[in-house]
């Protein structure tokens, strides 16, 4: 018990430890997950900061055009040298609504962002204003501004705003790069550490395996030997019960043998007796022609009606007694004879014995009848066919003569079981006396009919060893029916071994 | 009941029950049967006269076996008697109230002559008895 009990604890804590690892192995998928659409998330930024950081750079390429441009149509005169600046000028509102965008509403670049866009624009503004005084043909006026350096101070605002821009950006890149390798680093770490717990559980789960498969081959073996036990146990108790069975059946039939003896004598005495009483009554007779008055009439009473009586009384009592000693002999005898099963038409005898009872049921307006589809058998055919002539006997024997009997025989397969009714419409039997009608010697009812009481004590004694059983349901004055399952097929191990 | 050379046959009854032996006794005699009868209501005496010198000496012999005894069965003396040099010739007659049929195998494998059940009804027993005495009359005994 404590030894099951202990090993139970540690079935728990084993699980226990299992569901452990499995929910460490989860956390570290799910650590992973996260990790990784993390670090995707790092690429990301990555990505938009080298973006941001071109355009950035691109700001100052674009004033640089525009204003190359600005300065060979000044120095030339000629439309084709605008062409950089035209080019500037068209692209450079998208290109500060996209770094707009990737800065950001409120980036820490923000207000560098709106400060150079204001000084691109004043620039811008500049150059518009010289090319269109140029072209206008006042290129003094041009130059003039030109020389006002106010152009030339925007160029280099622009050029101080972008390197800061460029080197805060680069600052940011090279802080994310930093960030991605260290979750890449931890994202490595965790994948290592999932894989060392998958291996870890998995050692332990083939331990457990291992050993609970080992524990569960011990666990059938035990059970086996404990079957192997049992089966040899169940055969030493049939043995017994059969030998102990065997030891009952030779008493019965010892028993009976010496009880026999002393009968032989009690009967042969008796007519020993009688023999001498003939002799004593000649005599009588013989005195009672000569002498007459010697006689007394109490000896010619002792002999002529005392000592008959007295022998009749010995007799029949003797005779009953003998047929009793027959009874419980033939009992024994039938306990000890080897039954050697056959197929056995139970129709076929049903009939037989209904023809060889005809003459006492046409006597008396019964009649018998028979299932003529009832099932075979294999078993003792001697038996069987004492078992039913008893049953059918007694059933023409107890009809009640107040109506018409019909007696009827049906039989139906069950299973491995037959069962076959026998069902009349006599004198029934009651209640108590069900039980009672099957021992031997006892009989229920009015006492009406010859019998000893055996019929059905035998039928019993029969049917037991035919592996059936036989039960009894009747009402008296409606009838009785009695039961019979018998296995379909009779096996006699078990009755070989106990005539051996 | 003869013998080859004329001397009177002793019939030797081996019958535990008085009451059957006297009443084989008496129709013994009934059917003129007039031999001397010694009975023995046990195995031991009815062994010992019968294996006594003076016995084997003393002229032939039949033998009367009831198989159930108080101390031996009649199997045993069965058994003695026809591995005996001189009395295996005896005639052995089993009168027994067994009708078992193993019984009966067995007594005759071990050499019994005749084997008969006692009847209880002593209508029949009588009979059986009387026609034994008969047979016994007319029956050819070796000279021990």
């Amino acid at each position: 018990m404590t030894r099951s009990l202990g090993r139970d604890s540690a079935v728990r804590n084993e699980i226990l430890m299992l569901i452990l690892g499995f929910a460490a192995l989860v956390a570290v998928g799910g650590a992973t997950v996260w990790l990784v659409s993390k670090s995707d998330d790092f690429n990301r930024q990555v990505a938009t900061t080298l973006e941001t950081k071109n355009e950035i750079v691109r700001t100052l390429s674009l004033a640089q055009d525009a204003e190359t441009g600005q300065r060979g149509y000044l120095l030339t005169g000629e439309e084709r040298y605008l062409r950089p600046y035209r080019s500037s000028l068209e692209k450079i509102d998208d290109h500060f609504r996209r770094l707009g965008e990737l800065i950001g509403p409120d980036g820490p670049q923000r207000q560098d962002f709106e400060t150079v866009r204001a000084t691109v624009r004043d620039k811008f503004a500049e150059l518009a204003e010289t090319v269109g005084l140029s072209t206008s043909g006042r290129r003094a006026e041009a130059q003039a501004i030109v020389l006002s350096d106010r152009g030339r101070e925007a160029m280099v605002q622009i050029r101080q705003l972008v390197s800061r821009m460029t080197a805060r950006e680069d600052a940011t890149l090279a802080e994310r790069t930093e960030d991605a390798a260290r979750l890449s680093n931890g994202l490595l770490a965790v994948v290592v550490l999932g894989l060392v717990i998958a291996a870890a559980l998995a050692f332990v789960a083939q331990l457990l395996v291992r050993r609970q498969t080992r524990v569960l081959a011990a666990a059938q073996q035990e059970l086996a030997q404990a079957n192997h036990g049992l089966e040899a146990a169940v055969a030493e108790r049939t043995s017994e019960l059969l030998a102990a069975n065997g030891e009952i059946q030779r008493f019965a039939y010892i028993v009976s043998h010496d009880l026999r003896a002393p009968l032989v004598n009690v009967m042969g005495f008796t007519s020993e007796l009688d023999a001498a009483r003939g002799v004593l009554k000649e005599q009588l007779d013989e005195l009672t022609e000569s002498v007459p008055d010697k006689i007394r009439p109490e000896a010619r009473e002792a002999v002529e009606v005392d000592l008959p009586e007295a022998i009749s009384f010995i007799r029949t009592s003797t005779a009953k007694m003998d047929r009793l000693i027959n009874a419980i002999l033939r009992l024994s005898r039938e306990g000890r004879r080897v039954v050697t099963p056959e197929s056995v038409s139970v129709t076929d005898m049903a009939n037989a014995i209904a023809a060889t009872l005809h003459q006492q049921t046409a006597g008396v307006g019964a009649e018998i009848v028979v299932d003529p589809s009832m099932p075979a058998l294999v078993t003792d055919r001697l038996s069987i066919e004492q078992i039913f002539q008893n049953l059918i006997e007694n059933a023409v024997k107890y009809l009640d003569p107040a109506r018409p009997g019909r007696i009827e025989i049906r039989g139906r397969r069950v299973g491995p079981q037959v069962e076959y009714t026998i069902e009349d419409n006599g004198r029934g039997i009651d209640a108590k006396d069900h039980e009672r009608v099957f021992e031997l010697f006892r009989r229920a009812g009015a006492q009406d009919k010859p019998g000893e009481g055996l019929g059905l004590a035998f039928v019993r004694a029969s049917v037991r060893r035919l592996g059936g059983t036989i039960s009894l349901t009747s009402e008296p004055g409606k009838g009785s029916t009695f039961h019979l399952t018998f296995p379909a097929v009779l096996r006699p191990q078990t009755e070989t071994q106990a005539a051996a | 009941m003869n013998t080859s050379n004329q001397r009177p046959v002793v019939i030797v009854m081996i019958e535990d029950d008085q009451g059957h032996a006297r009443l084989i006794e008496k129709n013994v005699r009934r059917a003129g049967v007039n031999n001397e009868i010694r009975h023995f209501a046990d195995g031991t005496s009815a062994l010992q006269f019968l294996q006594s010198s003076e016995t084997t000496a003393n002229g032939p012999l039949l033998i009367l076996l009831d198989l159930n005894l108080p101390d031996m069965t009649g199997i045993d003396i069965l058994t003695i008697l026809k591995h005996h040099d001189r009395l295996k010739r005896a005639p052995v007659i089993v009168l027994t109230t067994t009708d078992d049929k193993v019984e009966i195998q067995r007594c005759y494998d071990l050499g019994c002559n005749v084997y008969i059940t006692k009847p209880v009804d002593y209508d029949t027993f009588a009979t059986a008895i009387r026609q034994l005495g008969l047979f016994l009359s007319v029956m050819q005994v070796p000279d021990a």
